[in-house]
């Protein structure tokens, strides 16, 4: 009897871990559940909630202030737009030397959203956002900031969405080389706070440091011609038929304070 | 109206557990902080007298896997095995001095580190941050000051 009450718990536990983390069927199960944990955030938040309200009350340019912000969110969709332009034009030179190419650009919609806290597990890198379920916040949706992308959406709850990062060390990211068009998919480092590498690059493949990486779109969760990172190492291995490529994340989450949330238009 | 009293504990515990953990800290310290839940779920097996402590700490575990995003059933498995440390050494902690205490959860702390980190290294394949390792003392160092709060928050 003993037996059996430490080996239920631990084959149910056993069990949970592996259709988690192979399959999808948890995810609106863990979606529903979270909510509960809502109260939680907001308690952590709570005194970075009462100082800005502080803040703004004692504010007498109020008016400017809510102005001002309203403005920063312009310009962040702004910026973030420009994104996507520029690496249309990039496209378009390229589709212009292929005569029966065809392309298509999706349409995407977006939600601004307040990083309220960022790297709560010590093997996770993430943040939490202010937008939830409610405001149609949707696992898998992306997060990008007006520089590039941050991350993906991991777990929802109404009021609060968890995002994590591009530099996470179990985040995938197909992604290509700006310069000639060349994919890999990165992946963060455990061991360094925001470095990222890339895998399966080919040896022969034309990479200099600085060379910046790009959404590449494959897969279709992210879209194309979103800014990744810029290459600081490259190194050429024999025993491989891929580069070993270093990139540093184009955003910096500490100086991130508003991020869209990208869904693909259904 | 004992059981009852364990089960309010407990879930007083687990709540302050999962608002510390939920603090954000810079990466340094996020990576060698105790592990909170571990800490304090030993506290409340110690003083419990309860018969299902594998069942609530699968219960407990999850909790901790839902709130912070982790995969489900990581901290569940974690604390279980964690909890078979310590119920071992149960009668042995209860009137051992707090250097010994430290070292129970020092013991116990690495166990649940061992598993947590095989699960992800299992399901992910990532690399680690080596100051992880470091968890485990800082878990024992943080033992006295969480015994002394929470026996406060006992009565």
């Amino acid at each position: 009897m003993r037996l059996f009450k430490i080996l239920l718990p631990l084959f149910f536990a056993v069990s949970l871990i592996v259709l988690d983390s192979r399959f999808s069927y948890l995810n609106s199960f863990k979606s529903s559940l979270s909510t509960i944990f809502s109260p939680i955030y907001f308690a952590v938040d709570l005194p970075t909630q009462i100082i800005e309200w502080v803040n703004e009350r004692g504010s007498e340019k109020a008016q400017i202030v809510s102005q001002n912000e309203q403005l920063r969110n312009e310009l962040i969709d702004l910026k973030v737009k420009l994104q996507t332009y520029n690496n249309l034009v990039l496209e378009n030179q390229k589709i212009n030397l292929l005569l029966n190419s065809s392309y298509t650009l999706p349409g995407y919609q977006s939600k601004l959203a307040q990083i309220k806290s960022v790297s709560q597990t010590r093997l996770k890198k993430q943040v939490v956002i202010n937008k939830g379920s409610n405001e149609g916040v949707r696992i898998n949706q992306i997060a990008i900031s007006s520089n590039g992308v941050v991350g993906q959406v991991i777990q929802t709850n109404p009021f609060y969405s968890i995002v994590q990062l591009i530099n996470d060390p179990t985040l995938h990211v197909p992604v290509k080389s700006e310069k000639n068009g060349t994919r890999g998919i990165t992946k963060g480092i455990a061991s360094n706070k925001s470095g990222m590498v890339v895998d399966f690059f080919p040896i022969n493949a034309n990479v200099n440091i600085g060379d910046t990486f790009v959404t590449s779109g494959i897969g279709s969760i992210y879209p194309a011609g979103y800014p990744v990172g810029k290459v600081v190492e490259f190194e050429k291995n024999d025993n491989t038929q891929f580069l070993s490529i270093k990139l540093e994340p184009i955003v910096n989450i500490d100086k991130v304070e508003y991020v869209l949330i990208i869904a693909t238009e259904e | 109206m004992i059981e009852k009293n364990n089960n309010l504990l407990l879930a007083k515990i687990t709540i302050i557990a999962l608002i510390i953990s939920a603090i954000s800290l810079p990466q340094f310290f996020e990576m060698i902080a105790p592990i909170w839940i571990l800490i304090f779920y030993i506290y409340w097996l110690i003083y419990s007298e309860s018969k299902s402590a594998y069942f609530l700490a699968l219960m407990v575990g999850l909790i901790f896997d839902l709130s912070q995003g982790d995969i489900l059933g990581q901290n569940a498995l974690a604390l279980i095995l964690s909890s078979i440390v310590i119920l071992r050494v149960k009668k042995s902690f209860y009137v051992s001095n707090i250097t010994t205490q430290q070292i129970y959860v020092f013991l116990a702390s690495i166990v649940f580190l061992v598993v947590f980190l095989n699960t992800q290294l299992l399901m992910f394949e990532s690399d680690l941050n080596w100051l992880i390792l470091f968890s485990p003392l800082t878990s024992a160092i943080f033992w006295p000051f969480v015994r002394f709060t929470l026996a406060k928050l006992k009565h």
